[in-house]
């Protein structure tokens, strides 16, 4: 007693059709004809669970299907009525076929095929993610994250928490098993800290505190607020201001410097290095292209003009690198994600993709956009009011918060011999690799 | 001090306390109380705290619903260091009192269900000690190598000065002796010799004397530095666990009941040997927490707490934490980095006046800048974490300090029972006060004192009493394990208390907004679907658990404590 086969093809394809982001996945256009291209049955028995890959042009795609006895399946979905397949017979029975993802059961049975048994689970949390995969939590204590957009090389993210593991890098969530079946990269399960919080909450933690100092002073009462202060400057300092505000996150930021640091030593060491080439250097002037304004020319002319042997060395780079990337948890900073979507590229940006090599400074750059992106963010939240002195404050928080960073980057031991050796350099690469992000941020930003 | 028109008779006790009773794991449950016994009341109108003053106010103690009492040094002294300089093991400073009022305050505490635990300094002798001055007297007298003697100072110069705002080195010279002596606080502190068994005995003699009088325990005060090896940093030495042991096997064969709490100021990890398997200090401090609390509300995330609680081993069962906001001695920076040091002083003491050696001598108040959201946050969080709470006297009022005053006197200040003459501490003339009362017009006694305090319902003093009441019916405060868990908000600090209760399992979960803005977060709680939980102050029933993560919001500084068992 089977459940057929054609059928659940079928309603696979069907189901990948009825989804949003399946068409713009299948590119370059929506394929005429998908099929399955291999199949497995992960359980037999109802629940049954099967894994299916289909293929479209030249994308393919994992589906896993999960069928039970109709009855049951109010009470398992549970208001995710939308992962319903639909009808299927299995022997003499008609059972329903639904996306397996909705089902707790199901992901429990998943975690034990994945993990080759090692691993058992009784409670699961589904997390919010992007289209191309599932994201599931188990016990509060593994994470997995099952790919429905699949690559059909090695996955970039699989390939560099494998390689960051191997080297002992340990401020990453560690891999616990690696699902690779038909050449295909379907799923990875790592470690999950419950505490841990994405940096950008910090930072805007930290904004919050200190802009907040901003509030009721643009009428002209003195950071002391008495009765008298009268109508004295608002910022003696703002450098001051932000040193001395309880939620300063320079410390933070340091210890996030020396993370990355390890991180790119890391990656130099599972993945190689070599010399920056004149494509590190072209890179750079050209990703500032038709970038005008202030700085920007001239940071063109003279990183035109830097010699490629004194660029420094040319690494994996993570490649999507920002502080929604990193977190924050008991045991320190942690690369939390290495950014490789299928169907978005980069989420702040075209030009980085994981498994690029190039200069780390480029890490450094996306880093760097991401404190002033989240200081933006954060002023963005304030009164208009508070506009002129806020803004003063989150200038300044974003200079301490940056130096601080690349500070602690800088400190830690090693990482000197991926930079560029003369500090000038380093500091140039870095001002162009800024100057564009925030020239694609704001051809792209809907706002201007 | 006439009792305020709401305090209890005297000997009443507040709901569900229990009278002294046989449990020989009594601090495991136990709130602490630490008080300076010539600051704390003056009986007989010297101008000097004393222990019959103690005796005095027990009633005000057992109103509050403190368990035992810790007092300060009131050994003779030539009080170069507090009290800490002991010049006699076997009776009190004259001015404290005498040993037959030890005797009776332990009486009369524990009428009330009140312990008595006592400084027990027995690393060092003061100068001034019959044992050193026989012992520097020459090199061959009986006493001669019953303290640390050497003919240079080059010896373990790698162990550090702990007073290095004082001390430049651990040797002094000694002209009678011709010869250096050994001391790892201050130089009229000579480090007592351990390798000498008489030494050894005498201790344990001073030990013995005290248990017979009574006395509940010790807190034991530079436990960590007892023995000296070549080599080593001279602390933590194997030498020093087995002393302490054997004073264990002894106080339990002799003296079931009582217990010993070490004074360690070192890393968590490093001072759980001091519990031993079980065998040898039944409570230990766990200094790094403190300041990590105040930094989490400084900084307005919750990483500074739960970093150091996931770097806490656990302890051997019938152990427990002694933990605390602020005490005698300065707010101890010892244990953050370099980094977090300097943040805490830029944050917190400004005035190079409160720094002092690594620490910061403030009181809780005024370190808060009086604001009562902190000061009560801060207290949930001491009754809510693992382990005993210490509180310090005057704190339940929110009392002040004096920065002017030398050394670790500025949060010695008498406490402020009245707003008549001297706080209500002393009928002396004011002149005669050992140290001046606090009489700022924030902090002064006319402003802050018992009196005031207790006829205000909500006062402080009220709601910290209330808290403490709502502790005790929870044991699980006491006892209970702890699990950090996943809330989405940086500014919010989740935790869950668990364990077997009297009533069966029970779940606390307690919320905090370390923020000074209101906050909300959604907390994993998950495994407690469809309980529906019970605030433990108020019994305010809050929305039952869904299969979604549940979302709380607090108030500046707010916090609850929830069961989430569904016991109401």
């Amino acid at each position: 007693m089977a459940v057929d086969q054609d059928d659940l093809a079928r309603l696979a394809i069907a189901y990948l059709e009825r989804q949003h982001w399946y068409s713009g996945a299948a590119e370059p256009a929506p394929p005429a004809h998908a099929e399955v291209v291999a199949a497995r049955t992960i359980r037999e028995e109802r629940p049954g669970l099967a894994r299916l890959v289909v293929g479209a042009g030249t994308r393919r795609f994992q589906v896993l299907v999960g069928w039970r006895d109709p009855s049951e399946l109010s009470t398992v979905l549970r208001g995710r009525e939308s992962a319903i397949l639909g009808p299927v017979s299995d022997g003499p029975d008609q059972v329903l076929a639904y996306d397996a993802v909705a089902d707790d059961e199901l992901l429990v049975e998943l975690l034990a095929h994945v993990t080759g048994g090692r691993e058992r689970a009784t409670l699961v949390r589904r997390v919010p993610s992007l289209d191309s995969h599932a994201s599931v939590v188990y016990d509060e204590r593994l994470f997995m994250k099952c790919y429905r957009v699949l690559d059909r090389g090695a996955r970039p993210e699989v390939e560099v928490v494998l390689g960051l593991d191997r080297v002992g890098f340990n401020a990453l969530l560690a891999p616990v098993a690696h699902w690779r079946e038909d050449g295909l990269d379907l799923a990875i399960v790592r470690e999950f800290l419950p505490g841990a919080l994405e940096g950008r909450l910090l930072a805007l933690t930290s904004l919050r505190d200190l802009l907040a100092h901003a509030s009721g002073r643009e009428e002209g009462a003195s950071s002391d607020g008495g009765p008298d202060a009268g109508g004295a400057p608002v910022v003696a300092d703002p450098e001051d201001e932000c040193a001395s505000a309880g939620g300063d996150l320079a410390s933070e930021m340091a210890r996030l410097g020396a993370t990355t640091a390890r991180l790119h030593l890391a990656l130099s060491e599972a993945f190689g290095d070599r010399p920056a080439s004149a494509s590190t250097v072209e890179d750079a002037a050209s990703a500032l292209g038709g970038a005008r304004g202030e700085g920007a020319t001239e940071v063109a002319e003279r990183v035109a003009s830097v010699d490629p042997g004194a660029a420094g060395r040319s690494i994996r780079l993570h490649g999507d690198y920002h502080l929604r990337r990193v977190m924050r948890s008991e045991v320190g900073w942690l690369v939390a994600g290495f950014g490789d979507d299928p169907l978005y590229g980069a989420s702040e940006g075209e030009v980085s993709r994981p498994g690029r090599r190039g200069s780390p400074v480029e890490d450094l750059a996306d880093m760097c956009n991401s404190v002033h992106r989240v200081a933006e963010e954060a002023l963005a939240q304030r009164p208009g009011s508070e506009t002129p002195l806020a803004s003063e404050l989150a200038r300044a928080w974003e200079r301490r918060n940056r130096s601080a960073f690349l500070e602690g980057y800088a400190a830690t031991e090693g990482v000197g011999r991926l930079l560029p050796r003369d500090p000038s350099v380093t500091e140039l690469l870095l001002s162009a690799h800024e100057l564009a992000r925030e020239r694609r941020y704001e051809a792209t930003s809907p706002d201007t | 001090m006439d009792a305020p028109a709401d305090q209890p008779a005297p000997g009443a006790r507040p709901h569900g306390w229990h009278a002294l009773d046989d449990d020989p794991r009594w601090y495991e449950r136990a709130v602490f109380y630490e008080l300076v016994p010539r600051s704390f009341y003056d009986s007989d109108g010297d101008g000097v705290g004393d222990i019959r003053g103690i005796v005095e106010k027990l009633d005000y103690l057992a109103w509050l619903g403190i368990d035992c009492i810790w007092l300060l040094p009131f050994y003779p002294s030539p009080l170069r260091d507090g009290g800490y300089d002991v010049a006699d093991y076997w009776s009190v400073a004259p001015d404290c009192g005498s040993v037959d009022d030890v005797a009776l305050l332990v009486a009369e505490a524990h009428r009330r269900g009140i312990r008595i635990i006592a400084d027990l300094v027995i690393n060092h002798t003061s100068d001034q000690h019959p044992w050193f001055l026989e012992s520097r007297a020459s090199r061959d007298n009986p006493k001669a190598d019953w303290y640390v003697w050497g003919d240079d100072d080059q010896r373990w110069s790698d162990i550090r000065v702990i007073f290095c705002d004082a001390e430049s080195s651990n040797w002094t010279f000694d002209p009678v002796r011709q010869q250096y002596y050994w001391h790892r606080f201050f130089h009229h502190q000579p480090d007592l010799n351990y390798e000498n068994p008489e030494v050894r005995e005498a201790v344990m003699a001073v030990v013995r004397f005290w248990l017979d009088l009574g006395i509940d325990g010790f807190r034991l005060d530079a436990a960590a530095y007892l023995f000296q090896r070549d080599g080593t940093s001279g602390e933590n030495l194997p030498e020093t666990h087995e002393f302490l042991q054997a004073m264990r096997r002894e106080m339990d064969r002799d003296y079931p009941r009582r217990m010993l709490l070490a004074e360690v100021n070192q890393w968590p990890a490093d001072v759980v040997d001091y519990f031993g398997d079980g065998d040898e200090c039944h409570m230990c401090f766990h200094f790094p927490l403190m300041p990590r609390m105040f930094m989490a509300v400084r900084r307005e995330q919750r990483f500074p707490i739960t970093e150091i609680l996931a770097q806490t081993p656990p302890i051997p069962s019938g152990c427990q934490w002694g933990i605390f906001l602020r005490n005698h001695d300065e707010l101890t920076l010892e244990m953050v980095t370099d980094e977090e040091r300097d943040y805490m002083y830029a944050e917190y003491a400004s005035d190079p006046r409160m720094r002092r050696n690594l620490g910061i001598r403030r009181r809780l108040a005024p370190l808060v800048d009086n604001d009562r959201g902190v000061a009560q946050l801060l207290h949930a969080l001491l009754l809510s974490l693992p382990g005993s709470p210490v509180l310090y006297y005057g704190d339940e009022l929110q009392m002040g300090d004096n920065i002017y005053l030398g050394d670790r006197d500025g949060v010695r200040t008498p406490m402020q029972w009245t707003p008549d003459r001297n706080g209500g501490f002393s009928r002396a003339d004011f002149a005669r006060l050992l140290l001046p009362p606090l009489m700022d017009p924030v902090y002064g006694y006319q402003a802050v004192n018992v009196e005031a305090e207790t006829r205000d319902p909500s006062s402080f003093l009220h709601w910290l009493r209330r808290m403490l009441a709502v502790r005790r019916q929870h044991p699980i405060f006491a006892t209970g394990g702890i699990e950090v868990l996943p809330a989405d908000n940086p500014s919010v600090l989740a935790y869950v208390r668990t364990g077997s209760g009297d009533a069966g399992d029970e779940v606390v979960l307690c919320v905090y907004n370390l923020s000074r803005f209101a906050q909300a977060a959604e907390i994993s709680v998950g495994r407690w679907v469809g309980s529906r939980p019970v605030e433990l102050v108020g019994r305010a029933q809050f929305p039952r658990i869904g299969s979604d993560a549940y979302v709380v919001t607090l108030g500046p500084h707010g916090f609850y404590w929830l069961d989430i068992e569904g016991r109401g």
